[in-house]
């Protein structure tokens, strides 16, 4: 029983069908708001989900210089990763099942997405893919120490509990560092989104798409919906780790929403009012513009433990 | 039983190791089975040594008051499942050795030297008599500095490195064992348990700490690995500096904060900044260099910085997350450098830049390097994955304030670690071939795709059912019941992730792909891709990270060797010898000076001693 309990989790709610189908529902979004910002229409609510079933129909290219198995595989890599994620965020949510370090399960599973976008791309064997590849592992570098150090802040403001529903349970973002802390990985999550300013991995005006250069039919649908997928899932990280997690009991159902989709809409505000920036300056933005704050927060968050002000 | 089960795995090899050395040097394969099958029988030894538990060997030798001098034998649960380990990946490696180390010169040598090193590793486990454990501890020094030599003329420096440095850590064992005979009257390891009170045992502990991380390869005495891979041959790198040495340098590390010393919590956190500082540093150096082997070993020093945090915090959980990382670091990182050694006897060079594209022609070597690497950046459900969790989960548990700043560097470290290896996969194994790898056809033979394949799947193994290792060597290895509250369900997490590949499948199958995949030239914005012009080095992929603020300064610095231990012990013995050289500079009336000024002082040194 408790394995078809587990299956279902994984494949139907939350895991693979709630999950994709709220992502592209959240692309929609994504692509309307920006087509509102630049004074558009915008396309028709199901066009994320006509986009990708046309995906699946469209004949599949394979580059010649690519190693063949891996370039194919490594699409289904990031969307098992986002998958996982995404059900064990849900399950610490609403059946409070989790187990201790679950946190830093989904810490590293968050970063596999990205490492299957760099193994696809560098399988295909282009050039340009290359090159998106090497920028996608230096964005992971600059972003990961800023968003180590805002999580060290998460831990110690819950009682150094690294289980989701333990830290779900405190409200981080009630405290100035928590706030703090709570900016700084927004900016983290748009990196990990790959969305402008830090889109420097796919950089279409430049290496056109990057990684994402020889992908086709349905091997870049997967990318797509797992993009899609993440699109869904980080926010989720950031509600359950900072503004108290989720709770679908009657108001709570209305408040999630309000969350969720505050938080898409500033990350897809930023995404359409900035230029992209050049690796180097990420890094440099990454490490010494917003390490140093988010070193300010978890000191922040120390003195307040010592001098016991649970607000700061 | 005529022979005692414990004198097999040690005098066996060493007795075997002389034979080889006395062969005459033609007869090459006999020397290569017969090492091949000394491994084997040490291996069996081992597994029954293990399963046998109580064995003891005591055979006094010497005794004059104090000073005992005794041939004492005894293995621990801690010992004896290592041995296992040790006695495995040697066994491993003969077997790679086959393939690997044929046709070279100096064969002879090699094969001695092995089968010394696996004697010593065994004596040195075994031990039970600190004077017999040191002698075996310097077998192993001594024979790793041969084995390097096997690499030709330009291994000459690095072993010198080797030996200097190990010999250093192991004279600072010897004072410490001296102190500890001082202190405690007995040489006899089982008996050691020194309280912290005063001086002595303070100096004694740091003194036999430095031996243990050295030939661990922690920082600050980690520069002789680097130094060792440059010209070392692979399997000797797979067998020493990534497992041996990691297995006898936090054995005995294990052994002082556990067993031998009662730690104070100072002295912890010591060896907890020492691992922040290793891991990070290390990692940052691994991720510009060009060279193979020397990538790996620094990543070889930088994974003992997780050793020493996890041991550091003292608690349960750190430790056995120490060991069994400890553990696993010896099989993924033997694996990659055997992996390396593939790379190499096929295309005949270790210059990173002059690699690529072999997967289509080596895919078992790929598959291997690409799951040791993934194991090796903490990728779940690989096997250093669960270790560093443990590690981090102990560092959580001292409750220190501190201890965020520790598990920032550890994550940190992990990712750093990733983006190590996405150039060390993209640059041996992807983009596009060279002129170096395109005259390669296939892969390695089965004696050497063996070890790699047997070495990935326990890398996979020890992740998913990580509770076979932990029940069975870590936890009575580390003296600890199974404190580790709810841990990640793997088999569970694996079984989801194997549905969702093939829900990914099912994908793909629902879309055109089956009838219709097409093969293309890559596309570069319609100009045709050069084979070697249109290459993107790998290399080059960390250059912006070089070029940071903070981070240039240290790489340069880094380079010159300002950073390096070596270099300032060097300098200041070469300053040393400076002087005596100017002193001696041929006159007679000089010496005799310099001998009346040497009889006054002593003169003055009795009067005043009475």
């Amino acid at each position: 029983m408790e394995i078809a309990w587990y299956i279902f989790a994984f494949i139907v709610f939350p895991g693979f069908v709630f999950t994709s189908i709220v992502g592209l529902l959240s692309s929609w979004v994504d692509r309307k708001v920006t087509a509102r910002v630049q004074w558009r229409v915008g396309p028709p609510l199901l066009q994320p989900f006509y986009d990708f079933v046309k995906l699946l129909g469209k004949e599949t290219l394979i580059p010649s210089s690519g190693a063949r198995l891996l370039f194919l595989a490594a699409p289904i890599f990031g969307f098992v990763a986002v998958t996982l994620v995404s059900t064990i965020l849900w399950l610490a949510n609403l059946a409070q099942v989790s187990f201790v370090g679950d946190l830093i399960v989904v810490v590293y599973l968050l970063v596999v997405p990205s490492l299957a976008i760099m193994i696809g791309g560098m399988a295909s064997g282009n050039p340009l893919a290359s090159i998106g590849a090497s920028r996608e592992m230096k964005l992971i570098l600059a972003y990961e120490l800023p968003f180590l150090i805002c999580l060290a802040t998460v831990i110690l403001k819950s009682n150094s509990s690294i289980s989701l529903v333990a830290i779900a349970e405190n409200h981080v973002f009630n405290s100035v560092s928590g706030v703090v802390a709570g900016v700084v990985v927004l900016f983290c999550v748009q990196a990990k989104l790959g969305f402008t300013p830090f889109d420097v991995a796919e950089a279409e005006t430049e290496i056109m798409s990057g990684p994402f250069i020889e992908y086709s039919g349905v091997s870049l649908g997967v990318f797509k919906l797992t993009q899609a997928m993440m699109l869904f899932t980080l926010p989720v990280f950031l509600i359950t780790v900072f503004l108290g997690g989720i709770h679908l009991v009657g108001w709570g159902i209305l408040w999630a929403i309000l969350k969720y989709v505050a938080i898409l809409v500033l990350i897809i505000v930023i995404k359409n009012t900035n230029p992209r920036v050049r690796i180097d300056q990420a890094v440099k933005f990454f490490w010494f513009y917003l390490t140093p704050i988010a070193v300010a927060a978890f000191v922040l968050a120390v003195l307040g433990r010592i001098f016991a002000v649970p607000w700061l | 039983m005529f022979v005692n089960l414990l004198l097999i795995p040690v005098l066996l090899p060493l007795a075997v190791g002389l034979f080889t050395f006395i062969l005459p040097k033609k007869d090459r394969w006999f020397r290569a089975i017969l090492t091949l099958v000394t491994s084997i029988v040490a291996f069996a030894s081992a597994i029954w040594i293990y399963i046998e538990k109580s064995l003891e060997l005591r055979f006094s030798l010497l005794a004059i008051g104090n000073f005992t001098l005794s041939f004492d034998l005894a293995p621990t649960p801690l010992s004896s499942f290592i041995l296992i380990f040790a006695t495995g990946f040697g066994l491993l490696i003969s077997l790679y050795s086959l393939g690997y180390i044929t046709g070279r010169n100096r064969v002879r040598e090699y094969y001695a030297f092995f089968l010394f090193a696996l004697g010593g590793s065994s004596g040195v486990l075994l031990a039970d008599h600190f004077l017999v454990f040191l002698i075996f501890w310097e077998v192993v020094t001594v024979s790793l500095y041969f084995l390097v030599t096997v690499g030709g003329a330009e291994s000459k420096a690095g072993a010198s490195k080797t030996f200097a440095m190990l010999g250093g850590g192991d004279g600072c064992l010897l004072l410490g064992i001296g102190i500890v005979w001082f202190l405690n009257g007995s040489f006899t390891i089982s008996n050691l348990n020194i309280p912290f009170g005063g001086v002595l045992p303070v100096i004694a502990f740091i003194l036999m700490m430095i031996g243990a991380i050295t030939k661990a390869g922690s920082m600050p005495f980690h520069s002789w690995i680097p130094a060792a891979s440059e010209a070392a041959p692979a399997s000797v790198m797979a067998l020493l500096p990534a497992s041996l040495d990691k297995l006898l340098g936090i054995y005995l590390l294990i052994m002082l904060t556990t067993r031998i010393f009662v730690l104070t919590s100072g002295l912890g956190l010591l060896l907890m900044i020492i691992g922040a500082v290793t891991i990070l540093a290390a990692v940052m150096m691994a991720m510009v260099q060009h060279d193979l082997p020397k990538l790996l070993s620094y990543h070889a020093v930088s994974q003992v910085g997780y050793m020493l945090l996890g041991i550091g915090t003292m608690n349960p959980i750190g430790i056995a997350g120490g060991l069994f990382h400890m553990l696993n670091n010896s099989i993924y990182k033997n694996c990659l450098f055997l992996c390396a050694g593939a790379v190499e006897r096929k295309t005949g060079t270790n210059d990173l830049s002059e690699l690529g594209g072999l997967v289509k022609v080596m895919p078992i070597t790929f598959i291997a390097c690409l799951v040791s690497a993934l194991a090796i950046s903490g990728v779940p459900p690989f096997n250093g994955f669960v270790s560093k969790w443990l590690v981090y989960q102990g560092v959580l548990e001292t409750g220190m304030k501190a201890s965020f700043i520790f598990l920032v560097a550890a994550m940190f470290g992990s990712a750093l670690t990733l983006a190590s290896f996405i150039k060390v996969i993209y640059s041996v194994f992807l983009g596009t071939r060279t002129q170096k790898t395109a005259k390669v056809k296939k892969d390695v033979g089965f004696g050497m795709a063996l070890p790699m394949i047997v070495l990935a799947l326990l890398s996979l193994g020890f992740g998913i059912y990580y509770r076979f290792p932990l029940n069975f060597f870590v936890y009575p290895g580390a003296g600890v019941q199974a404190v580790i509250p709810g841990i990640w369900n793997s088999t569970w997490a694996t079984g989801l992730i194997i549905l969702g590949l093939a829900v990914g499948f099912i994908i793909y199958l629902l879309g055109k792909y089956r009838k219709s995949a097409r093969v293309v030239d890559p596309f570069i914005g319609g100009e045709k891709l050069e084979q070697e012009t249109g290459r993107v080095i790998g290399t080059h992929f960390y250059d912006t990270i070089k070029e940071m603020p903070v981070l240039k300064g240290t790489y340069t610095a880094q380079g010159k060797g300002h950073l390096d231990p070596y270099t300032w012990i060097g300098g200041l013995g070469l300053g040393i010898t400076g002087f005596l050289k100017r002193i001696h500079n041929g006159l007679l009336s000089w010496y005799l000076s310099w001998s009346l000024l040497g009889i006054l002082i002593l003169i003055v040194l009795f009067t005043l001693l009475k």
